[in-house]
């Protein structure tokens, strides 16, 4: 069944082709896209049939990578396919004015491999190596414009952000084959005990970086500097959702006590992210704290144990998300700019585009019939079924409420009526590329829900309970009144003193910078210090050597000294004596004071400062020093 | 004797070089001097090619063609003639050239004989080898600052041998024989063989850059020649790692060695990562960054004996290692010294800016590239060896790094540039055969490891 790599290997080879050709890129990417997409749905089709297979790969030593055809990971590869496909038809128009195109393309195709390769992946080698290049793409695709400096940051962020989470990632993957002796994610689920518990919760926290949940919710906004078609693709079905894909593989894992973690982290995030988006200025970023938001409701229903619902939500989400954010950039591109007082109206403009976007919005708000109704349905009654209903259940309605009040906010923004000279129209470049790509995800965002029956038959897997009519009651009324209130009552006035905190995102004190950055700056900075400390230590420990020595210099000197004087009296002695044999006594004075004078002289030379020369000198008085002695010893 | 002279041929090949460069050199003829080391490297590494599989010793035991020792001619000496290359460059037409090329050639062999060592002389004789030439060439430019960080480099090498030398006599007294294999059955006064174990720890550590043995690095890095900065990097390093694994692999495992060279590496990783965070000076963050990478080959070494990941994953490590740091030296060459430099390097040469990227994103350790596969089985083999928190504290330490390396890739992308004069090319050479290993060996760790490991 080597049909497996060809989802992956086909974007990869367009990449490739675009990086070296640097021509026709708009074709190779969209010939690869649409030929994984086709090999996606050959792969449901063979798996639909029965056929389940597992394709062992070289890797690191010992360690194969593996690659797995099944019910759930053929699925999310058509999911990510398709999404890619729409959106890569709308870049060409989005993208229509823009230079650095092969990089675009080349990273979007690769993103696409990466993606593909972490949703077909059956080993966790391969999920880690996955989940690092869908981090590296992001960070190259969210700074495309990194002459921006809003952006550059905002793409450095979303890269430590993501990364710092991804600790987890690693030590759950190292724990989880050590407990299980093999790297294969089948294999790795059985584990239990305390072992599946410390994973679980690793992995809670590679996911919440990834899915951006509370705390770690402040990327996703700031990521939204990079171009539309990048927020589509990350939103919907690549690196937002490979957290919560990944969370709905591993579900067999969960414990009840990581269950409930997770679920409240969902819950928690779901109502703090629907709360920024009701307070969000910008449409782009209103979407993004949207995003944040359901998929707090995915981590609901995988804490209420019915992975099934997050499931579904998580196609469901995938099509409207991705509509709703293409059509947020042909806005853009009408109007220069996502704030939202400057798109005020831009739907009498773009009519057809507004509609689909409302269409979108609806669904996500989960009106009935179209796919959110469903979706949303399903997780209402996962939280109505689990064990802590008390905590999820209300968590989950107030979400679907901040989801109907914000949208609701956005769609009465958008149609509003033009006031007279305000907010130029443009024409937009490309439309005609960016509507076909707008409408190829809002068709499936409708009528999604019919395929729902099928999937479940298809995977499996346990579906809700039997909470159906109450959930669809509670659903209905909670998206209802978040409709009204969003059009009838001002944001400012519905969240109250809150407003200006969730404006700016409900961060905590500064944020993970503050409580992570500036930490680390300043033990940077102090170590620095420590090492000028231990330098300077180190040299005053040199200067104490250089002293000693100095002093050894000193003794070696007296000594000297000590030896000159022993030689110069010695020959002082031996010149007396032969002088009192030949001269008489005033011939003995006035040598004497002759040969004081000439030993000063000689001393002034003998200070040269050479060393081979004060060598010689030690080496000459001494010879001489010893040959007087022995001749005074014989002549007596 | 002649068997044993038959496995050494790659060394003897190195030293022939050293010679006949330097003779060349005597000649004045410095281009002569250069090919003849480029080819002396070349041939040894193809004759050690034929080599791999073997697992033999020579001399009595004293000398080990192992694993270790063939892979590290195999990294060593391309990563040699990469700094030849790079070295060229940088001293051409300056008097005494070709004594540059000979010294990297007798280091090269200090750095081998280290890896293969077997006997507690091995490792002296490697130690002063790699140091002796390596101080002579820091100190090349013959100025201040190079003075300067020659003599701090003399001086901390002058006390780390000592140091060194007087452990291993104690290591002598205990096992009665020079060989590292014979302490293991040693029924040995613990406290004499702890002794020797510090002391060698002090010796190699100080070699390998290893907190707090460190501290010549940056001013020895900063002050020599950048391709001398290359080249200390890695082949002694790398040479001194390898030794410590030859030590570690044949010590008693009360010993509680272990304990300590994790200790070394959560030191190593964090003041490297931390100090480096703090550096404007390109060539001195790439030093603190060698420091905590350093740091990272210890968990292999922490693993000998326990997991079977321990010995690949050090000597793939080493392989990634050596072409990704080489390859970030080798764009500094070509860029400048500071971080202003790099401003908009992105824009101007994209190839080189690209290449630059990918040398940093290898080091931090992001997939396909080489230092992912590097530091996965690295990790992989501490959490083996019921290291977790040592892990733990290494892929923390790996957040730290993206922070590090980012400082030199966003300004790269900045608006502003700063012009740059055409670089050499055999720096392009270089920075071209960094990048194709960097980008390779990761793909394929497969294909040549399995094989040839075991």
């Amino acid at each position: 069944m080597s049909d497996l790599v060809l989802p992956i290997v086909f974007p990869l080879l367009a990449a490739a082709a675009i990086l070296l050709l640097r021509r026709g890129m708009v074709i190779w990417a969209l010939v690869g896209v649409a030929l994984s997409l086709a090999a996606s749905l050959k792969l449901l089709g063979a798996v639909a049939s029965g056929d389940s297979a597992t394709l062992l790969l070289p890797g690191l030593p010992d360690l194969p990578l593996r690659l797995t055809a099944e019910p759930l990971t053929a699925l999310l590869s058509v999911v990510v396919a398709a999404v890619a496909t729409c959106v890569l038809i709308y870049s060409v128009g989005y993208m229509k004015r823009e230079s650095g195109l092969p990089r675009f393309f080349a990273v979007m195709s690769l993103f696409v491999a990466a993606m593909q390769a972490l949703v077909l992946a059956g080993d966790w080698v391969l999920v880690l190596a996955a989940w690092e290049l869908i981090g590296l793409c992001s960070y190259l695709l969210i700074g495309f414009w990194f002459q921006r400096p809003e952006a550059a940051n905002a793409a450095s962020r979303a890269f430590l952000y993501t990364r710092s989470a991804d600790l987890g990632l690693y030590i759950a993957i190292f724990t989880l084959m050590g407990a299980a002796g093999t790297s294969e994610i089948a294999a790795t689920l059985n584990v239990d005990g305390d072992t599946a518990v410390a994973a679980g919760l690793l992995l809670l926290l590679a996911i919440m970086g990834k899915s951006a949940q509370i705390p770690l919710q402040d990327w996703l906004m700031r990521a939204m500097a990079g171009p539309t078609p990048v927020s589509a693709l990350l939103h919907s079905a690549t690196l937002v959702a490979a957290g919560a894909i990944l969370l709905i593989r591993v579900a067999p894992l969960l414990t009840p006590e990581v269950l409930l973690a997770i679920g409240l982290v969902g819950g928690i995030t779901t109502v703090a992210a629907g709360l920024i988006a009701l307070a969000e200025r910008d449409l782009k970023r209103l979407l993004a704290a949207s995003t944040a938001s359901q998929y707090g409701l995915m981590l609901i229903a995988v804490g209420a144990g019915v992975p099934l619902a997050a499931l579904l939500h998580l196609l469901a989400h995938a099509a409207i998300k991705s509509g709703l954010f293409l059509a947020a950039g042909e806005f853009q591109h009408a109007r220069g700019g996502t704030a939202l007082e400057r798109l005020r109206g831009v739907g009498r403009v773009r009519p057809w585009t507004f509609f689909g976007f409302a269409l979108a919005a609806l669904a996500l708000v989960g009106a009935p019939p179209l796919s959110g109704f469903f979706s949303k349905d399903a997780v209402i009654a996962a939280a109505l079924s689990a064990p802590s209903v008390a905590w999820l259940a209300p968590l989950a309605l107030a979400g679907t409420l901040l989801t109907g009040a914000y949208l609701a906010r956005a769609l009465r923004l958008l149609w509003h009526e033009r006031e007279e000279g305000e907010n130029e129209n443009r024409s937009v470049a490309g439309a005609r590329w960016m509507g076909l790509g707008v409408w190829a995800l809002v068709i499936p965002a409708v009528f999604l829900g019919l395929t729902f029956g099928p999937i479940e038959a298809l995977l499996g897997l346990p579906g809700p309970g039997d909470h159906g009519t109450t959930a669809m009651l509670f659903g209905l009324l909670a998206a209802a009144a978040g409709l009204a209130l969003g059009w009838l009552v001002p944001a400012s006035r519905l969240l109250g003193p809150f407003h200006p905190w969730a404006q700016s995102g409900l961060v905590i004190a500064g944020g993970l910078s503050f409580w992570i950055g500036r930490p680390a700056m300043a033990i940077a900075y102090g170590c620095q210090r420590l090492e000028r400390g231990l330098y300077a230590t180190v040299l005053s420990v040199g200067r104490g050597g250089f002293f000693i020595a100095r002093g050894c210099g000193r003794v070696e000197r007296g000594l000297y000294a000590v030896v000159l004087g022993t030689g110069r009296a010695s020959l002082a002695v031996a010149h007396l004596v032969r002088v009192g044999d030949e001269r008489r006594i005033d011939g003995l004075i006035f040598a004497l004071v002759a040969s004081v004078r000439g030993w000063g002289d000689r001393a002034r030379v003998l200070q040269s400062g050479w060393i081979h020369h004060s060598l010689a000198i030690s080496a000459v008085v001494t010879a001489v020093t010893l040959i007087i002695l022995l001749s005074a010893s014989l002549s007596f | 004797m002649g068997r044993d002279l038959a496995l050494l041929i790659p060394e003897i090949a190195v030293l022939l070089a050293a010679v006949s460069a330097l003779i060349a050199e005597i000649l004045r003829r410095p281009r002569a001097s250069l090919a003849l080391a480029m080819l002396g490297l070349f041939v040894a590494t193809g004759l050690t090619i034929r080599l791999v599989g073997t697992d033999t010793t020579v001399f009595g035991g004293s000398f080990r063609i192992d694993a270790l020792s063939i892979w590290a001619k195999l990294i060593l000496l391309p990563a040699t003639m990469l700094s030849l290359l790079l070295a060229s460059a940088e001293v051409r037409g300056t008097v005494r050239e070709g004594t540059v090329y000979s010294l990297l050639c007798l280091a090269t062999v200090g750095a081998l004989i280290l890896a293969g060592a077997g006997d507690m002389m091995f490792l002296v004789l490697g130690l002063l080898l790699t140091s002796l030439a390596t101080f002579a060439l820091v100190a090349y430019p013959d100025d201040d600052p190079a003075t300067e960080a020659a003599m701090k480099y003399f001086v901390f090498g002058s006390v780390a041998g000592a140091v060194m030398i007087f452990g291993l006599t104690y290591w002598f007294g205990a096992a009665g024989s020079t060989m590292i294999a014979d302490l293991e059955g040693t029924e040995a006064i613990p406290l004499a063989v702890i002794f020797g174990l510090v002391a060698v720890i002090v010796g190699l550590g100080y070699k390998a850059s290893l907190v707090p043995f460190h501290f010549w690095v940056p001013d020895a890095y900063e002050g020599g020649p950048l391709s001398v900065a290359a080249f200390l990097s890695v082949v002694p390093k790398v040479g001194a790692l390898f030794a410590l694994t030859q030590v570690f692999r044949d010590l008693p495992s009360e010993s509680g060695g272990p304990a300590v060279i994790a200790g070394l590496a959560v030191l190593s990783m964090t003041y490297g990562y931390l100090a480096a965070l703090v550096q404007d000076n390109v060539v001195r963050l790439l030093a603190y960054s060698s420091i905590a990478q350093s740091g990272y080959f210890l968990l292999g070494i922490v693993a000998l004996g326990e997991s079977s990941f321990a010995l690949p994953s050090i000597i793939f490590f080493a392989a990634a290692y050596a072409a990704m740091n080489l390859g970030a030296f080798a764009v500094i060459a070509a860029v400048g010294r500071t971080l202003n430099d790099f401003n908009g390097l992105g824009r101007a040469q994209p190839l080189v800016g690209v290449a630059m990227v990918l040398f940093l994103l290898s080091l931090v350790g992001i997939p396909p590239l080489a230092g992912f596969v590097g530091k996965f089985l690295l990790f992989a083999a501490a959490i083996h060896a019921q290291f977790t928190w040592l892990a733990v504290v290494a892929i923390l330490n790996s957040v730290l790094a993206l922070a590090v390396y980012m400082r030199i890739i966003v300004p790269m992308y900045r608006q502003e540039e700063v012009p740059h004069d055409a670089a050499s090319i055999w720096i392009d050479i270089v920075t071209l055969t960094a990048l194709l290993a960097t980008v390779t060996i990761g793909l394929a760790a497969q294909f040549f490891f399995v094989k040839s490991m075991a």
